[in-house]
Parts: structure tokens; sequence; C-alpha cells
């Protein structure tokens, strides 16, 4: 496809978009976990305002070079996986970058923004990084499990790896939504979810009382800021993948809002019920009723 | 043509004149004997030009002029040219070997050894049946009397047992003689073999001739008085046993089994036998001259089964009898004579040659040739050998012969990685006299003069072969120079010889053209580092390029031969190179005991493949039939003993792991595709036969398990080239599954694995071993903050790991892309899943990795260390450039290998347009993905810089530390089992239980040979029990 600045201008206000629903969302979940726990909560402009206030910090310090470009890896990393990955069904300017490649591209462009996030963590040379990091990549190994099965399934199912054509595939009503035509790889996916989005009972790699906040440790000030700003797309584009993957995509920005606003809460939903894990729990955990969910998805299908 | 009663008159008379001349010819008898030696060198090969450029016939003599069987007949063919001469060649080295034992009133010991030699001329060309009884009398008395008076501690009781010994046999031979002359009138050999209905007792007597020349020839068990005799005697009267007396016995036996036809399959099992369980029991032998007499016994009893295996061999029976017998005389010579040069007993005492290498590099060619590694004759004899067993159908036979030379391989590297690893410090040095030298260094120039011979010879081996393995000699010849000279003439060689013949393979096979690419140019990039070493870097020179000239016959190999003969001299190179690393000698070992069984069972397989194709072209194995399956799964375990697949992967961590640093990128990104290589001829030939898919589909598992296995163990790991390794085998795992899916596809993926992991493999590798050199150690936990001292090694694993990982935009994600596009097309999800799992193990160790070196806290000793060598990051860069190249242009990469794989796979959903690569399944544009990510990158980095342009770079320690300081690196630096509760929840995957079942299994045989070994016990009179019931139950089978 040419270069069309036409394009280019939707895919910045898609992710302008995506950014502020990030941290209303965010907000909002917060919100719900304090009610939860009968608390009042955060305003909901809050994260705004720590966004603002992180990109104002006047001192900065920097642990070095990699240090220093780990914020950017990450946030090129959420970046990227919104550029890759269709929003709205149907629409050519909605689909910002997908056209360069297929559902392996997010697959694997998930680690761009992970493994220089941990680099970049582990130049701070704090312990709590390198133990939240270690955690985290153990975990994550254990989330791609099942979460491969799901999306092998799907593949035999829909014959592609298209993430547009997964989606196209889905319309026509909720009868035709993997989440009714395949549920064993939506379970599948569902609980390798709950992992990804990291809340409780998966949380051990920012484990706030025990390595405070892990890999992003040492970062503060605009490091921060950009990683908040990356979180608060992240999120979104999470849930938006399992949204086109599971539940027939998104027809227009209300639908989108509104589907990944339950899968994200559906994650918070559990995690205000569950405590955490300790890590050999959840990796263990993602082995058992999540993988032979995906085992039962592909045999299905075969 | 001189006459052979020449060599009875010098012999004798002289041995008389000396005895008759008294104390004062004594002194000058030294020299007499010495011409007398050459006089019946000079007899023999006056003989051998008759024949060989003359064509002399077969010509017999008669004592007396009489006609048998009133007279003795001397025949002088061929056969006993090449007999005599090798004999009275041995003679004259052995006297001159002996030359100091001689000396100082000891000069009586000359006369014995001329009657010795004469008597086993004798023996060779005598065709009267008694007559060979008094020439073994005489012999017999002549090597009692060297073996006695030697002064060496066990030499009288081990001429006493030969003594009796060879009494008891000498007799069965007298009465077997005997009944011959009863039964049939004459001992003229001709007239015995000329009857064509033996008599019941002349059937006897033959059986007692055979069987007591079989027990000459030390049969196990009865052979208890020889092992005392090689454990007691002079080594030098040792070699003297063993090639000299051996072969004329050997001969004696062929040439006597011309009236024994019924007797050939008791050869065939009493040679087996022998050959198996000497070899087995040697396992546990730590004297060197016993364990020389073990694998005498073992090589001997090999020739015994082959002269019975005459009428099977057919036409070969003559060249496979002659290469194996050529070897054993020559190395097992050299061997004995090496020990004449050692005052200790002990295998590890060999060490002391590494002070004087050329003998060193003797040690090693004896041995590579007794194994049967080319270039040597062996290699032939074993090939030629073992191709008509399988044209015969003697399967079992193949199996025995494999089984007991891979037993032999076991002792005889082991002994030869003590020769070059174990510390010589406290064996007396060893004092090298000219007349110890000549014989060994004669031999050894013989072995390979007559192995580089037997290659231009061959038909099936290019002559082009040849010219690396003179390169590589010459080399040595210079290895007195300082390494950067050497260093710059090999990558000069490799250079040109790659100049040469890779543009050609371009356009005539583009297959071939990548794999000889990845070898020439990973060659010369590799051999760059070695800039970075000082010294004379002696020996890495000739046995680098060993490996790769192996590697570069393999690629070129048009026959099966010549492809066999590129393996096994890329094994022996890189054993070699391997076996340099500083703790490297049991590694070492298990990468040649594996190797060689996989060579064996490509042996095997290509042997089979022949049977049936009659034809040593390498695209024959395609047409195989029957028991196609068999010979596919023996060339794959082959093969998949160099990939290190799982089950058979247990020698590579440490072999890659310790070897020097340049050293295992060549070990590892570059001479593992020579398996790929190998799986891709075995299925290229596998795709034409639908027979088969159940092996691709156990190789797919195979495949899979060993990627997860592989990237789960590499997780745990604190070494870092041990890390690499393991990786190293999961990679393979992954192309192994690849290729198996035997698919378009699928090979796509093996191809685009197959050149990344030789890239980044390499880059790894190069860069860690680098950092090793700066800094001392494997751990990683022993380092930590390099970057801030190792820029340059820091983004080269960066990119490295990228790259390996496989996430966009470098070219690692294009494997991972055509892994999900095959997985789904070819329907293997499960297996997939598998992989696709360990794929994202990887992030675990590749993270750890760059971690725990680079990141993290920097030690204190660690402050003053320099960056990576310049010569190491020459390489690294430039390879690092390919992997730029391949990800933003991967489809003028991927293009042409998509093309190329329709010749094998017209059906593909592969399609490329423009930057875009399309299947039935997905789509992918490698550039527009480097580009938009580029552009994203820098956009999001300009956007940090302007909001943080008051950074502050501060000082280590200076982190946010719960009220407390933290000052010492050592506890700060979380590195050491850094995912120890990942190894809670899946540790149990990575057991070693692979390593335990090998250990149970290399514990049980020797066991076995600890048990065998009991009925050795020393004692004479047990020894003459084991004779005595040696030949009760072999009449006892007889008469049945």
């Amino acid at each position: 496809m040419e270069f069309d600045f036409k394009h280019l201008g939707f895919t910045l206000l898609g992710l302008l978009i995506v950014l502020n629903w990030g941290l209303l969302m965010s907000a909002l979940m917060q919100k719900i976990g304090a009610r939860v726990a009968r608390r009042i909560g955060i305003r909901l402009y809050q994260p705004w305002i720590d966004l603002i206030k992180n990109y104002a910090i006047r001192s900065q310090i920097s642990h070095g070079i990699m240090f220093y470009l780990g914020p950017v890896f990450r946030f090129s990393g959420g970046v990227g996986i919104f550029l890759f990955m269709p929003l709205i069904v149907g629409s050519v300017m909605w689909s910002n970058y997908s056209f360069q490649g297929d559902l392996v591209l997010i697959m694997y462009f998930q680690f761009f923004g992970m493994l220089g996030m941990a680099l970049g963590a582990g130049e701070s040379g704090h312990p709590n990084s390198a133990i939240g990091i270690s955690r985290g990549l153990a975990q994550f190994t254990a989330i791609e499990a099942p979460l491969t099965l799901a999306i092998i399934s799907l593949a035999i199912q829909y014959n592609t790896l298209s993430i547009v054509d997964i989606v196209e595939a889905q319309q026509g009503g909720i009868q035709n939504w993997s989440a009714w035509t395949n549920p064993f790889a939506t379970i599948a996916g569902m609980l390798a979810a709950l992992g990804s989005m990291g809340h409780s009972p998966f949380n051990l790699v920012k484990a706030p009382n025990e390595i405070p906040i892990g890999p992003p440790t040492e970062y503060h000030g605009t490091f921060l800021g950009v990683l908040r700003t990356n979180a608060a797309i992240l999120h979104v584009m999470e849930a938006a993948l399992f949204m086109n993957l599971f539940f027939g995509g998104a027809n227009n920005w209300f639908e989108f809002i509104l589907k990944t606003f339950l899968i994200y809460f559906w994650s918070v939903f559990v995690g205000v019920v569950f405590p955490r894990f300790r890590i050999e729990q959840s990796v263990a955990w993602f082995f058992k009723i999540p993988l032979i969910a995906g085992v039962v998805a592909i045999i299905l299908f075969m | 043509m001189v006459s052979p009663y020449f060599l009875l008159g010098i012999g004798l008379g002289l041995a008389f004149l000396l005895g008759l001349l008294g104390q004062k010819a004594r002194k000058s008898s030294s020299i007499l004997i010495l011409v007398a030696l050459f006089s019946f060198v000079g007899i023999s090969f006056s003989w051998l030009w008759q024949f060989l450029q003359e064509n002399a016939s077969v010509t017999q003599f008669f004592s007396a002029g009489f006609k048998p069987p009133f007279s003795i007949a001397l025949q002088v063919g061929l056969h006993e040219a090449v007999l005599t001469s090798m004999i009275n060649v041995m003679g004259l080295f052995s006297f001159v070997s002996l030359w100091r034992n001689m000396k100082d009133g000891n000069e009586k010991l000359g006369p014995i050894l001329l009657i010795l030699f004469m008597g086993l001329n004798m023996l060779v060309l005598t065709r009267d049946i008694f007559n060979v009884f008094v020439f073994l009398e005489i012999t017999a008395i002549a090597l009692g009397g060297l073996i006695l008076f030697d002064e060496k501690k066990h030499a009288r009781s081990a001429g006493f047992k030969y003594l009796i010994a060879s009494a008891l046999i000498s007799t069965i031979y007298l009465l077997g003689a005997v009944l011959i002359y009863f039964s049939n009138g004459s001992l003229y050999l001709d007239d015995v073999m000329a009857l064509n209905n033996m008599s019941p007792m002349a059937i006897v007597a033959v059986f007692l001739l055979i069987l007591s020349l079989v027990l000459e020839l030390k049969p196990f068990p009865a052979n208890g008085w020889a092992l005392d005799v090689y454990q007691g005697a002079n080594p030098a009267i040792g070699a003297i046993v063993s090639a000299a007396i051996g072969s004329t016995m050997l001969f004696l036996l062929y040439k006597l089994m011309g009236m024994a036809a019924f007797m050939q399959e008791f050869l065939i099992a009493v040679g087996l036998i022998s050959f198996i369980a000497s070899n087995l029991l040697a396992l546990v032998q730590k004297n060197a001259n016993r364990l020389l007499g073990y694998s005498s016994i073992g090589q001997i009893g090999l020739i015994i089964s082959i002269i019975g295996l005459k009428d099977i061999l057919g036409d070969q029976f003559l060249f496979v009898a002659f290469m194996i017998l050529i070897t054993h005389f020559l190395a097992k010579a050299g061997l004995f004579w090496l020990s004449a040069m050692l005052k200790s007993d002990e295998l590890k005492a060999w060490s002391v040659f590494r002070k004087k290498s050329v003998l060193l590099v003797l040690f090693g060619i004896f041995i590579f040739a007794l194994i049967g590694f080319p270039p040597f004759p062996s290699f032939y004899g074993k090939w030629t050998l073992i191709i008509n067993l399988a044209e015969t159908h003697n399967y079992y036979l193949i199996a025995a012969i494999l089984i007991g030379s891979f037993l032999e391989a076991i002792y005889l590297f082991r002994w030869l990685g003590y020769a070059i690893k174990v510390d010589f410090t406290e064996y007396d040095e060893v004092k090298i006299n000219w007349e110890k030298l000549i014989p060994v260094l004669t031999f050894g120039a013989l072995l390979l003069a007559s192995g580089l011979y037997m290659a231009h010879l061959m038909p099936g081996i290019e002559d082009i072969t040849l010219w690396p393995l003179l390169f590589i000699l010459a080399i040595y010849l210079l290895d007195f120079l300082p390494a950067y000279i050497k260093n710059t003439i090999s990558i000069a060689a490799l250079a040109y010889f790659s100049f040469i013949i890779l543009p050609p393979y371009y356009e005539k096979d583009l297959l071939r053209f990548i794999f000889l690419g990845i070898f020439a140019i990973g060659g010369i990039l590799t051999l760059i580092a070695g800039y970075a070493y000082k010294g004379k870097r002696r020996g890495f020179y000739p046995v680098a390029l060993l490996m790769y000239a192996g590697l570069i016959v393999l690629i070129q190999a048009e026959t099966t031969l010549s492809f066999f003969f590129g393996w096994e001299i890329m094994t022996a190179g890189s054993y070699f190179l391997i076996i340099r690393g500083k703790r490297s000698m049991e590694h070492g070992l298990s990468y040649m005991l594996f190797s060689i069984g996989g060579a064996y069972a490509i042996l095997a397989g290509l042997g089979l493949t022949f049977a049936q194709t009659h034809n040593i072209d390498i695209l024959s194995l395609a047409s195989v039939t029957v028991h196609a399956k068999l010979i596919f799964l023996l060339l794959a375990v082959g093969f998949l003993t160099k990939t290190a697949a799982l089950g058979l992967h247990i020698w590579l961590p440490g072999a890659h792991a310790e070897a020097e640093s340049d050293v295992s990128p060549m070990v590892s990104a570059i001479l593992l595709k020579a398996g790929v290589f190998g799986l891709f001829i075995l299925m290229i030939a596998m795709g034409k036969n639908p027979e088969v898919a159940s092996i691709a589909y156990i190789l797919g598992w195979v495949g899979a398990l060993t990627a997860l296995v592989g990237n789960l163990a590499a997780a745990f790991q604190e070494d870092a080239k041990r890390l690499l390794a393991y990786s190293s085998i999961a990679q393979l795992g992954y192309i192994l599954f690849a290729l198996a899916m035997m698919s378009h596809l699928g090979w796509m993926t093996a191809m685009v694995y197959s050149l990344n992991h030789f890239m980044y493999k390499a880059i790894l590798f190069l860069t860690i071993g680098a950092v090793v050199l700066r800094v001392g150690t494997h751990s990683m936990y022993k380092m930590g903050g390099l970057i801030q001292r190792m820029p340059l090694a820091f983004i080269a694993v960066l990119v490295g790991i990228i790259a390996l990982s496989g996430v966009p935009p470098l070219s690692g994600f294009a494997g991972k892309w055509f892994f999900y596009n095959a997985v789904l097309e070819k329907g293997w999800y499960f297996q997939g899943a598998i992989v696709f799992f360990s794929g994202i193990v990887a992030f675990l160790y590749l993270f750890k990795l760059i971690y725990s070196v680079f990141l993290g806290q920097l030690k204190d000793n660690l402050r003053q260390v320099k960056d990576i060598s310049i010569w190491f990051a020459i390489p690294i860069y430039v390879l690092i450039l390919g992997i730029m190249f391949f990800s933003a242009k991967p489809e003028w990469v991927l293009q042409p290998l998509s093309d190329m794989l329709t010749q094998w796979y017209p059906n593909t959903s592969l399609s490329f347009d423009g930057l875009y690569i399309n299947s039935n399944f997905g789509y992918w544009s490698g550039t527009g993905v480097m580009i938009t990510i580029m552009i994203m990158f820098i956009v999001l980095l300009l956007w940090l810089w302007i909001l943080s342009r008051k950074v502050v770079k501060v000082k280590q320690f200076n982190i946010v530390y719960s009220a407390e300081a933290p000052q010492r690196p050592e506890t700060t630096h979380v590195s050491y089992n850094i995912f120890a509760g990942y190894y809670k929840a899946l540790g149990w995957i990575v057991a070693p239980k692979i390593s335990e079942l090998w250990n149970k299994i290399s514990d049980f045989v020797v066991s076995v040979a600890h048990f065998g070994r009991m009925i050795y016990t020393g004692n004479g009179q047990t020894y003459l029990v084991h004779i005595l019931a040696f030949i009760v139950v072999t009449f006892l089978w007889f008469l049945n």
C-alpha cells in the first residue's frame, strides 16, 4: 500500500482515542476495585493528572543508555501493537497498518516492548526489577501455552491467520462469534487473558507489597510517564485483540469501547476475588485447565 | 627371479657364522645382521617389483631339484611378495628399534631376530604342510628367546607362558600334519588342495591344522598367554608379535584355508567373537601394552572373520582383507614402538608425547587409522566390507562388525584424549632416540601415503578431495610459525577455495550453494577471530582446516562414498577442535563416540542402500524400496547425532561450552549445519517414498521435544556458553521439526532457521567467547554490568537475542512466521504448539544471558576490563550486517529459496507480491514492518528525549533501596538461579533422565567387561586349560 497522509491521520486519531479510553478505563477499574473494598477510590480524571505530573517532574536520573531506551522500546511495543491491529470491522482507515502483518506479527511484537523494558529495567541494577522481570517472563511463557493453542484452533477454524479475516468471519450476529462457535478456544484464550492483563492472582510481576512495582522500580518522572502512557494503550489493545479473536470485533467505536471494557473488566472481576499466586503456582495453573481447554479446542477442529 | 632359498641361506648362514666366530665377531655382528635384513628387504622388493611392473607369474621353487612330495616347495607370487615385503620391512625396523637393546652384552638378540624373520618369510612362502610346522617351531623358539632375554619385569613369565602355549599349539598342528600325510600320502599343499573328496580323517586333519593356526592368532578366550606376552614383553617385541607374526599367521591361515572351505563359518564366528570380546574387555584396561594387545587381538579377529568371508566377498575379498591388514600392520607396529619410548605402562603416561608434538600427531594418525577414518586404508576396507555384506544380506555380521569397531573406538579415543589432555608433569619425560623415532615416523608416513594413494585410486572419491588434505599437511609442517601468519594462510586458502568452487553452485544447485556459503563464509569469519590469539597456537590450524575440508567435501559429494568420506574428515577435525578446550577431555570423547555411533549408522544405511541400488550415486538414496524404513531411520539417527536431537544430545553442551572462544561458533553455528545438510539429503530422498511418512512423523515429534527440552534446559544454566549450547540443541530441534514436515513451507522454515541460526549463533558465541576471554569466567553470575565496559559486545548480543527470539523487525521473525504457516498447513498442531511454546521459553534464557552479563551491577574485579577484541568484533559486526540485510529485505533471500524448493514441492501456497509475502493463511511484509517500527521507534525516542533533556546519569548503587545503601555488587546483582520458581513448576521436564540412561548403559558395558576380564587369571596353567577347552568346544561343535 502506498503511503497515505489521510490514513496516517486516522491512525493517529485512533491512537489518541485509544490512549484516552485506556486512561479512563484504568480509572474506572481502580474505582471498581476500590468500591468492592468499600473505599471511595480515585477521581476519574486522576490518570491524566498523574500523567501530566510525571511528564512535568524536573529531576530525572538515568542508569545508562539501555535504561533510557527501555521505556522507548516498551512504548514502541504498545504503539506497534496498536499499529498492526485492526480496530473497526470493514474500515480501511481504522484498520491501521494491519496490512503489513497478520496475527503472528502481533503475537511476536508483544515481546518487543517486553524485552526492551526488561533490558532497561535490568540496567537499573535494582534487584526488585530483576526479580520482577524473571517472574514476568516465566509467567508469560506459561500464558502463551494456552493462548497459542487457542490461536491455532482459531486459525484452523477460519483457515487464516489474518485478524481482519477472522473478525470478518464472525460478522452477522452473536451466533457467529468465536465465543459461540469455538467455546474451548475462547475459554483457553480468556483464561490466558487473565494472565496477560496482570491483575491478581497473576500480579506477582509487580507485586506491590513484596517487590514494589517490580520492573519499573527505578523508573520515575518522564520515564514513568512514558510507561504509563504505554500501559493505557496496551491494556486497550490487549482487550481489543481478544475482542477481535473471540467476540466478533467492533463495528463502531461504541462497540469497541463496550467490548474492550467488558473484556478488561473480566480480569479485574477475577482479580478482586482471588489472592495472588506464587510464581510456580501461576505457571502450573496455566498448564492445567487453560491448556486442556486449548487442546480440546484443537481436537474439535482437527 | 631371486630364489627364496637365499633368504634361508642368508638367515641360517649368518646366524651360525656368528655363533662360530664367537666373542670377536660380536662387536660387528649388528652391522652384519643389518645388512642381512636389508638383503631380505631387497629380495622381497625385487619380487614385488617384478609382479607389479613386469607382470611376472607365480613361481614355485623346489629344494634340491626334486618334485614334491620329495622336496620342499616355496612359492613366490604377488601375495607372497607383498607379505614378505611387509614382514622384511618390519624386520628391518624392528632391528633398528631394538638397536640399543642389542648393545651391552645383549648382542645375541640380533641373530635370534634374524632367525625369527627368516622363519616368518618361510612360513609365507612354503607350500609344504610339515615345513610349516618346522618354521612354526623355529619362530616360536626365536620369539620365546627374544622375550626371555629382555630385561623387562614380567618378561620371564611371559616368555615361559608363550613357550608352553606355542608348544601345545604346535603339537596340535603336528597331529594334523601327521593325519594329512597318513590319509593322503603327500604334504604338498597343492596336492592336498587338489583333492576332491576328503576322507573323514583328512577332514579331521585339516580341522586340526586350521584350529592350530587360529589358536596361533589368539582367539578369545584362549588368548590369556598372548595378552601376558604383550604386557610383559618389550613393546618393540610386541610390535613384532602383533604386526609381523600376526600378518604371517593370517596369511598362513588364508593359504591353508584353500583346503578347508568347510571351516569358513567357523572362522567368521571365532573372528567376530574375538573382535567384539577383546574390544569389550579392553574397555577396562589401564596398561598400555596390554591394551594394545587387546586391540591387536581384536583387529586380527576381524581379519580372521574376513578370511572366513572369502566366498561372500568374492572379488572384493583381497581388497578388504589387505586394506584392513595393512592398516593394522602399520598402525599397531607404530603404536607399540611409541609405547617403547615410554618408561611407564600407564595409559595416561602417553600424555608426555604432548611435549613432542610429532609423536602426538603420529599417535593420532595410528588411532584414527585403526578406527577406520579416512583417508586411511581401513576406511576403504570397512566401507567395501560393509557394502558387500549388505549386498549379500549379511545384516547381523554388519551389526557385529560395527559394534566391535565402536567398542574399539571407545578405548582408543579415551586413550587419545588422555594423551591430549591429561597433566603430564608426573610422568617421566620421553627421551627420543633416533632409532626409536625412525621406525615410527616411517610407518606413520607410509600409513598416510597409502591412504592418500588409495583415495586417489578409489572410484567415487573425487580427486579434488585430496588437495585440501595435502594443504593441511603443509600447514602442519608450518606449525612453528606464529599464529597470525598461519591464520592469514588459512583464511586465504579458505577464501581461494570458496572463490573457486562456490560460484558455479549458484546456478547449479542453490541448496548446496547456501550450505557451502555458510561453511565458507562462516569459516573465514570465525578464523578472523583467531587473530585475537597470541603465540603459535600449535595444532589449531591443521585441525580447523581439516573440519572445513570435510564440510566442503561433504557438500560437493556426488557419491555416497565421498559423502561419508567428508563426514568422517569433518568429524575428525571437529573432534580435535573440541578437545582443545581446557576441560574438554570427556566432552571430546563423548562427542567422538556419538559421532562414531552416528557414522556407523550412516554407514549401515548407505550399505543397505547400495545393496539394492548397486550404485553409489548420492541420488540413489531416493530409489530404495526394500527396508526403506530401516535405511532412513539409520541415516536419520546418524545425522541426528550431529544435530544433537533429544536422546543423542548429551555430548553437545559440554563440547560446545568448553571449547575455545572462536571454536564454539565454528562447532555450533557452522558444524551443526552439516547435520542439517545431511537431513536435507535424507529428506529429499524420503520425499520420494510415501512409505516412510511415519518416520517423518516421528522425527517431527523428536524435533519438537528437542526444542522444548533444549530451551528449558538453557533457561536453567549458569554458564553462558552452556546456555548457548542448549539453545543450539533447541534451534536444531526446530530445524528438524520443520524439515520433517516435508512441505514447501516446512522446508522454507528450515532454510530460514538454518541461515538465521548460523548468523545469530555465530554472533552470540563469538561475542560471549570474546567476553569470556576478557573476564576469565563462563559463569554469568560472576559478570554483570558489563554494558559500561563493553558496549560493542552488548550491541552484538542485543541484536543476536532479538534475532534469535523472533521478535520483529529482525530476521528471526521470518522463521516464526513461516513456522506458523507451515504448521497450520501440515496440521501438526500439537507438535507445533510445543515448538511455539519452546520458542517463548527462549525469552527466559535470552534475558538471562544479556541481563546477567551486561546489565545489573558491575563487579569490582571487572571495573577495568576492556571491550572485546577487535578481531572478534569484525566478524561479529559483519554478521550483524548480514542479519540487518536479511531483516530489511527478506524477500530478496526468501524468494530464491522458495523457487529452489519448488523443485521438490511444486505446489506451494507461498507467493511474493512486491514487498509482501502471502500464504494460504496470512501475509507479512518484512520491509514494511521494518520501516514502520523504525519510524515509530525514532519518533518515540525523540518524544522522550524532548521531555527528558535534563536527565542526569547516576553512579552505581544509586537506587531506591528501602533506606539501605547497597555496596557489594555481588549481593545486589540478582542472577543466580533467577528462574527458581519456574524450575519448581517445570523443572521436571529437564531432569537429566537421558544422561542417566546413557550412564547406566555405559556402566553396564563396563561391568560386563570387568566380569569378562576375570577369566584371565595370569596363571599359565589356566591359560592352557582355556586352549584345551577351546579345542574341545570347537571340536564338539564340528561333530554336530
